[in-house]
């Protein structure tokens, strides 16, 4: 008799996720992916000014909000056809490259590490053997066994006296567990120590963005960054010199602990590379514009249909004709107005909460579909985007870890390889944020001084779209200029992509599609199911929080 | 002895940004001795650890949803805190400021003196100001806090 279990919410600090599954015996057999929450801001902009949108439209959320103000800048950037001076772009390029950084060390380590690894567990490990392991797999000097037994003696002390708070409440030892005392002992380590790491890579943005999270130093054409290298007022040779440290420690931490914890993680569960795939229509878009019309970008972007990597479609820049003209979404089963399917310039944003009703509507989620198909957004994109287009750093990292875990990319189609590519795209985003401030460095130094090219609205009627691949994947802003104010403005966001409900054919979004077959051990422990849910990064904008001291929960699984 | 007065809360949702209508309320009708920070910590959970390891004392200002009537201020120790006091989730990765001290307490940084103050609400529908009973409370519990800090300024441990 099949049984269906609520998890609400998923996720905490980025919002509300409702998911619904249907579980038969040991595995799910539907499931269903509700946003719990409006966002409602694509309302608030209309009527406004198009150079204003980027500081709105970064409110989408709490924690990736540079994305959200890069999409809208390019979407008014491609509306006018501006160009973008270099160093700007390079300016805009380190944001983005080490906001990525900060975005996947937190998501690794503080959003989905502790479904595998078992906090209690760790209390059993031996501190000098989990140093040994440590140094084996990496020549990160912070992994010593007077380190492993400092953090084991505090978690032992909470233990004991009862105050594990929030950890109490884990899945400690649940059967799909399977991590070595000593590796798990390890992870509670790099766990405690990511915290510092993703605070060095936020340092750095918030020093070219002037405030982090919400950056300050966007302008439609450019950026406002004042950059004079001897300049004691101004962003100088010694700051950037500091945010260069900064990134490097950053770089470092990805390249030595948290990559090759992904592969030590990916090792001791090597069965969850065949569990998760769902939907393997895969999109990204070129990212890192190396030049002022971006037409040269440092990492490619594509399209995948039905998991083949034989036959990618290239997607060269962001005014790409068939990417433009064949997004749709549909309202089919969301809580807004009509059944229909609209290009997102002429998309309707006209709330209609009814109640959840899986064979209705269901989510504040849009159905996001390309050529009407549901597609997968996400680092497992970009990576296999780059792989299948001959990206040397990227088939450097794939074919290494191929080799050392026994993988075919068809293994990467699963929730074990959406963990396993974000950590090469980490890898990748370290680099990069590098090599963008030496290319600033230079380009200053040879004399160029500008930042932006100033522009006024024009009159008439304009349409354009910001593309930028985010964290969590294909992000677009599309806006309609009339007269110089906003007459329309949609977000199609990485999570409306994967996070997307039925559509009018009932064709299941990503997660739902994802969890099909999901293994499910205990029902009131629905372990398996995050995992698959937390390797997309979940994120549906903007939280609500209040704590509730009698201990109740804030967070319901019902089994029905 | 540094201070470091925290203010947590979604501000769209009414009394639920109550933490940062109270940060606000401080800086314009106070000045406060140069040790003391007012940090307006929205809803960042995580992302504020490290504010929090740098001060030795820290008064964390939150809605919390306890029985009572509204604009009731409930104190809470460090000790509540690591008691399992907090509420059930449903995985130890939904991070808040409460479990951020958590954290810090295992990563061995954590201040001794921890506080929240914990204010029931009235109202948390959309809207960006406070509920009246709330408003009403809010320079009482203002000087409180301050009246606090003061006598504690007065008589250095």
């Amino acid at each position: 008799m099949p049984r269906t279990i609520t998890l609400d919410p998923v996720t905490r600090i980025e919002g509300h996720l409702r998911i619904d599954v249907e579980v038969d015996g040991d595995h799910v057999t539907k499931a269903w992916s509700s946003a719990q929450m409006w966002r409602g801001i694509e309302v608030i902009l209309k009527g406004r000014d198009p150079q204003d949108a980027w500081t709105y439209a970064q409110r989408f959320c709490g924690v990736c909000t540079t994305v959200h103000a890069i999409s809208s800048i390019r979407a008014v950037e491609h509306a006018l056809k501006v160009e973008v001076p270099i160093n700007a772009q390079l300016v805009r390029n380190i944001m983005i490259a080490q906001h990525s950084v900060q975005d996947h060390l937190v998501h690794f380590y503080h959003l989905t590490a502790l479904d595998w690894v078992d906090i209690v567990s760790a209390l059993k490990a031996d501190p000098s053997k989990t140093a040994q392991l440590a140094q084996s797999l990496s020549p990160w000097p912070g992994n010593s066994g007077t380190e492993f037994k400092a953090v084991q003696d505090r978690l032992k002390a909470f233990v004991d006296g009862g105050k594990l708070g929030i950890f109490a409440s884990g899945y400690w030892g649940h059967p799909a567990m399977k991590l070595a005392p000593e590796v798990n002992l390890m992870a509670v380590a790099h766990y405690l120590k990511a915290f510092d790491y993703q605070r060095k890579a936020a340092q750095a943005v918030a020093i070219l963005g002037g405030k982090n999270p919400h950056i300050q130093n966007l302008v439609v054409g450019g950026v406002a960054t004042a950059i004079n290298l001897d300049n004691l007022a101004t962003l100088n040779i010694e700051r950037l010199a500091f945010m260069r440290t900064l990134m490097e420690e950053a770089r470092d931490f990805v390249q030595q602990v948290y990559y090759p914890d992904v592969l030590a993680l990916a090792a001791a569960y090597k069965e969850w590379f065949a569990i998760g795939a769902g939907v393997t229509n895969y999109l990204a878009v070129p990212e890192f514009p190396a030049d002022t019309r971006s037409t040269r970008f440092g990492l490619g972007g594509g399209v995948i249909t039905n998991g083949n990597l034989e036959n990618i479609r290239v997607i060269k820049n962001h005014q790409d004709d068939y990417l433009l003209g064949n997004i749709q979404e549909s309202v089919a089963r969301a809580w807004y107005h009509g059944t229909d399917s609209l290009h997102p310039w002429k998309g309707v944003t006209e709330p209609n909460y009814t109640d959840f009703n899986a064979d209705a509507k269901y989510s504040w989620c849009k159905a996001p579909r390309l050529e009407g198909q549901p597609v997968q957004v996400g680092p497992l994109a970009q990576i296999l985007v780059s792989y299948a287009a001959g990206d040397a750093r990227v088939r450097r990292l794939v074919d290494d870890a191929n080799a050392q875990l026994g993988l075919t990319l068809k293994d990467y189609h699963s929730t074990m390889g959406r963990l396993l590519a974000r950590g090469m795209r980490a890898h990748i985003m370290a680099d990069l944020s590098l090599d963008s401030l030496d290319q600033l460095i230079a380009n200053i130094a040879s004399g160029d001084q500008t930042y932006a090219n100033p522009i006024s609205i024009p009159d008439g009627e304009f349409q354009g779209v910001g593309f930028h691949e985010a964290p969590r994947g294909c992000l677009s802003h599309w806006m309609v200029i009339k007269n110089r104010k906003i007459d329309n403005y949609q977000a199609v966001v990485p999570t409306t992509w994967n996070a997307s409900p039925r559509d009018e054919k009932g064709v299941p979004g990503p997660y739902e599609a994802s969890l099909v077959g999901n293994p499910v051990s205990d029902p009131e422990k629905p372990l398996e199911v995050l995992r698959t849910i937390h390797s997309f990064d979940p994120c549906i904008a903007c939280a609500v929080h209040t704590i509730d001291p009698e201990g109740k929960p804030v967070t319901r699984i019902k089994v029905g | 002895m540094k201070t470091l007065i925290l203010g947590a809360g979604n501000l769209l949702l009414s009394d639920e940004g109550f933490g940062v209508h109270f940060i606000r309320y401080l800086e314009k009708h106070y000045t406060l001795h140069a040790d003391v920070e007012l940090f307006d910590a929205g809803t960042l959970g995580l992302m504020i650890g490290h504010k929090l390891e740098e001060a030795d004392r820290v008064y964390i200002v939150d809605v919390v949803a306890a029985p009572g009537t509204p604009g009731t201020c409930i104190r809470y120790t460090k000790e509540d805190f690591l008691l399992q006091r907090i509420p059930i989730k449903l995985s130890p990765h939904q991070i808040g400021v409460q479990e951020m001290l958590l954290v810090s307490s295992l990563r061995g940084r954590c201040p001794e003196e921890i506080y929240l103050l914990g204010i029931i609400p009235c109202s948390l529908e959309p809207g960006t100001e406070l509920s009246p009973p709330l408003q009403q409370r809010l320079p009482e519990l203002a000087a409180q806090l301050v009246s606090e800090l003061s006598a504690a300024a007065e008589c250095p441990a």
